[in-house]
């Protein structure tokens, strides 16, 4: 049977669903589920998962934050499930599915809808990414300039009064 | 021996369906000694009027509007468990959560809240691997879902905490109106040296949207309250950082998603701010670190 890798970025309750879809697309994969350390418990819940892995990370999941378990893991495909329609706001998992050695890449969205998302395509949303960057970053340091005078004024004005 | 009291609470507006089979739920729920308490947000759909008449039992409090997650206090208010849980009108605990969680915070004196496993209401049982019960006989420890890095908080619908704790830390933070309030709550507690627990055989089944809800709501406050959750919980020189990296990614994921709605709701913060005047009480450092507030979610529901 062929291997299938499911990144657990989004909440269980959505996974519930999802899950059911991708299982019906792919009768004949193995599913297999990484996961950060907290969801270990609940995705041995599931009645299709082959193997568990551990995402050993705090953060959430980013390019560098290697998992050993599985460095020499190879999947037909990587299935990262996002919390919208269009997968905004998603591009540091599809980047960290760029770690694992995989044929496919492919997004299901809220609705368990599944498309492939090539690597030339994950390429061109990092450089469209550069771009808004750089735009963010000079608005955050102009922003930053003002309210860094500001923001401890504000702070102490809502700190909560010590009773003793 | 009696079985302490377990108040539940939850709130509503404008959703006499989810309501009303949360309530058919809640009624098969196998623990003795249950109060019920639902405060309605001034629904117009005939929420209040469906309750009185077909769930008598439950106590019924009815705002004048739509105060959001303060209703919530109102219900902590006039709960008299020993324990509350804290559900919303559209998620339910399974029949045997109740039971469960009492006994966890009997054998735990340090266990604050227990959170519940919330799962998807539509799909859970289709995908579950074992029958609940199954996981019953298996001790407290192997149905703990933890990390040995780091602290999480807990989901609103499906909590149970002890009440006179809940009193001393004090309730959600009204001013949040809607989302991060759990988190808030989270800080307090963890705060006072007590834990929180996700247990995988306590389970809350949530009618999570099918649907993609194309709407401002939970990333206006969802970017708002987080501004204000890192203001009032935070040590200083974190506040900056994070404030900072949040004021990043609003002009990022604004300018990506093509939409004003972060940009608002980070000015919202700024200009009401005084909403959180004698409310900055920072955490100890090492909770500060330690507590996995995934803020990035923030910016993941607008499209």
């Amino acid at each position: 049977m062929k291997e299938l890798l499911i990144i657990r970025s989004v909440s269980f309750q959505q996974l519930d669903k999802n899950i059911v879809a991708i299982k019906e697309e792919f009768k004949d994969y193995n599913i297999n589920l990484l996961t950060h350390e907290h969801g270990v418990k609940l995705a041995e819940k599931y009645k299709w998962i082959k193997n568990i892995y551990t995402y050993p990370y705090k953060d959430s999941f980013k390019y560098r934050n290697k998992v050993n378990e599985l460095k020499d893991k190879r999947f037909e495909i990587v299935i990262i499930p996002v919390t919208n329609i269009t997968g905004a706001g998603f591009l540091n998992v599809l980047n960290y599915s760029l770690s694992i050695k995989a044929r496919k890449r492919i997004i299901c969205n809220v609705v368990s809808e599944l498309k492939e998302v090539n690597i030339p395509q994950i390429l061109f949303m990092n450089m469209k990414s550069i771009l808004i960057s750089v735009v963010s970053l000079i608005c955050t340091f102009i922003s930053s300039l003002i309210i860094g005078l500001f923001l401890p004024i504000f702070l102490f004005f809502i700190k909560k009064e010590d009773i003793n | 021996m009696d079985r302490p009291l377990v108040s539940i609470v939850t709130i509503c507006w404008n959703r006499k369906e989810d309501i009303r089979e949360s309530l058919k739920n809640i009624r098969k729920i196998d623990y003795g000694n249950l109060e019920v308490i639902v405060v309605d947000n001034n629904s117009t759909d005939g929420t209040v009027e469906m309750i009185k008449k077909e769930y008598p039992e439950v106590k019924l409090i009815q705002m004048y509007n739509n105060i959001g997650i303060e209703a919530y206090n109102i219900g902590f208010k006039n709960a008299s468990g020993e324990y509350i849980v804290i559900l919303d009108d559209d998620s339910f605990p399974a029949p045997d959560a109740i039971g469960k969680m009492v006994e966890r915070f009997q054998e735990n004196e340090k266990l604050g809240l227990v959170a519940f496993d919330v799962r998807n209401f539509y799909n859970y049982d289709e995908v579950k691997k074992i029958a609940q019960d199954a996981l019953t006989d298996q001790n407290e420890k192997t149905n703990v879902a933890e990390s040995d890095q780091y602290l999480m908080a807990f989901n609103g619908a499906g909590a149970g905490v002890r009440r006179k704790l809940l009193e001393e830390v004090g309730y959600y933070p009204e001013e949040f109106f809607l989302y991060w309030n759990e988190q808030d709550t989270a800080f307090r507690i963890l705060n006072k040296g007590y834990q929180i627990n996700f247990f995988s055989d306590i389970i809350s089944y949530h009618k999570y949207s099918p649907k993609n809800r194309k709407s401002w709501r939970a990333p206006y406050y969802y970017t708002r309250n987080a501004f204000w959750l890192i203001w009032k919980n935070y040590p200083l020189d974190m506040v900056i950082r994070l404030t900072i990296e949040l004021i990043y990614n609003c002009f990022y994921s604004s300018l990506e998603q093509k939409t004003f709605i972060y940009i608002k709701a980070m000015f919202s913060a700024f200009k009401n701010i005084s909403k959180l005047k004698g409310k900055r009480s920072p955490v100890s450092r090492d909770l500060a670190k330690n507590l996995r507030i995934p803020f990035n979610v923030s910016f993941s529901f607008y499209r």
